[in-house]
């Protein structure tokens, strides 16, 4: 049995290739068939903010990205709702399906992964 | 002496922003780029500060971060261009970057 492994990402999308690079090391554990989860933690959760425009910065839209993470067997998605609170995210318009999570429910996701990584 | 305090870090992840409104004057200037625009986020806490700030102090914006992020700013943002941001930093006395 592999072992579980949790991202989380807390980068927003367009100042730099973190956000990305998050993404995709689950894309390419999900294409193993890793079990994989991500959490959208911090300024991280910008990343699923609609209507974004990030050819105005010359950048690649992380949308169809995300988009792709349960086709490719990603399916554990999770966001933090204080993350989204705080920064007048709302559920509704998040362009991907997450669970949210409140703080206490945020340490047991970590805890019931075998391994976790901090992006 | 006005000074253009200019931010480009996401105030929801240090505090830059918070001790800039410390230090802001009459007459001074804030405009954001990069991750800075997240501030004018509808519904934080970080943009209903931006919000009461005295009306003697000019609130930009460049405007490609602002559509790259999908966020439209309160009535009083002015959003500039690139040009537009050169022409602030000579209307300012002195420009402050936090980097």
């Amino acid at each position: 049995m592999s072992k579980s492994l949790l991202i989380i990402s807390r980068q927003p999308p367009w100042s730099g290739p973190t956000a990305r690079e998050a993404l995709d090391i689950a894309l390419a554990g999900g294409a193993f068939d890793l079990p994989i989860g991500m959490l959208f933690l911090d300024d991280g959760v910008f990343q699923l903010s609609t209507a974004q425009q990030p050819a105005t910065l010359q950048q690649k839209d992380l949308g169809a990205n995300l988009q792709a993470l349960p086709m490719f067997g990603v399916e554990a998605l999770y966001a933090s709702t204080r993350s989204l609170q705080e920064r007048g995210l709302e559920r509704q318009k998040l362009n991907l399906a997450v669970e949210l999570l409140d703080d206490a429910g945020l340490t047991a996701l970590v805890a019931r992964y075998d391994q976790v990584i901090t992006l | 002496m006005t000074t253009l305090h200019m931010l480009s870090h996401s105030p929801f992840s240090d505090s830059r922003l918070s001790s800039c409104l410390r230090l802001l004057g009459p007459g001074d200037g804030l405009l954001l780029c990069g991750d800075a625009v997240y501030a004018l986020q509808p519904g934080s806490a970080q943009c209903q500060a931006l919000e009461l700030m005295p009306e003697s102090i000019g609130l930009f914006a460049l405007d490609e971060d602002l559509s790259a992020r999908a966020i439209a700013g309160p009535q009083r943002l002015q959003a500039v261009d690139y040009p537009g941001m050169v022409e602030l930093s000579c209307r300012f006395d002195k420009v402050n970057s936090w980097l």
